[in-house]
């Protein structure tokens, strides 16, 4: 999971490293995922996101598809 | 996971800010005592946290890594280094406070420098590429 200057970029790396593409999203959705995701991280009362949490999450970013599938 | 697990869980997450770095194994055990093992062996296994594949030292308390990575967070006075992009952002997110992520492009190497403002990053210019599909990140969460 990384971060690139470009698409373009992320494509070049991909090719170069022989991988297949996955999923690319822009950097200010990705701060939205990270809130949704992360920010009951240090609370006291923290307890395990179930897989239903995580993947409507998911949904919610409009990240959805077979890629996005948690098991 | 019981919840003397989560409470172990939850002192390694606050040792981890407090420190700036992942507490180590011998630090937990005199913290703890001898329950810290199983505890830290449970919580691997149910993926509250990542351990190393060898011993039981920290190697992941995500969004934090306790092993040098491309993704530097500065965040609340501190910095930490983050498992990969998504958990850069998530350093902020998980203080509840603005930061800064270092980090460069895999594939030109130009530096990149965002700053997070109210879980916002600025510039948004970059994209962020998984290659895993989710249904496989925990097959290897070191690569994704």
């Amino acid at each position: 999971m990384n971060l690139f200057r470009s698409e373009e970029h992320a494509g070049l790396w991909l090719e170069q490293n022989g991988y297949q593409p996955g999923a690319t999203i822009g950097a200010q959705k990705l701060g939205e995922l990270a809130q949704a995701w992360w920010s009951d991280r240090l609370a006291p009362d923290w307890r395990p996101h179930t897989r239903e949490q995580n993947q409507a999450i998911l949904d919610r970013l409009a990240l959805t598809g077979s890629f996005w599938q948690l098991p | 996971m019981d919840e003397h697990d989560l409470w172990i869980r939850n002192h390694v997450y606050r040792r981890f800010v407090e420190l700036g770095r992942a507490p180590t194994f011998a630090e937990l055990n005199d913290e703890l005592g001898d329950d810290a093992e199983p505890a830290l062996r449970r919580l691997h296994d149910a993926h509250a946290l990542v351990l190393e594949a060898d011993r039981p030292e920290i190697r992941m308390a995500n969004p934090f890594s306790a092993v040098p990575t491309p993704y530097r967070v500065e965040a609340d006075g501190r910095s930490w280094y983050a498992n990969c992009a998504w958990d850069a952002f998530g350093i902020p997110a998980a203080l509840h406070v603005d930061g800064h992520v270092s980090s460069s492009c895999p594939y030109c190497g130009t530096a990149i420098e965002i700053d997070v403002a109210d879980g916002s990053p600025i510039p948004a210019e970059y994209v962020f590429h998984v290659v895993v599909p989710a249904a496989h990140w925990w097959d290897d969460i070191a690569f994704t």
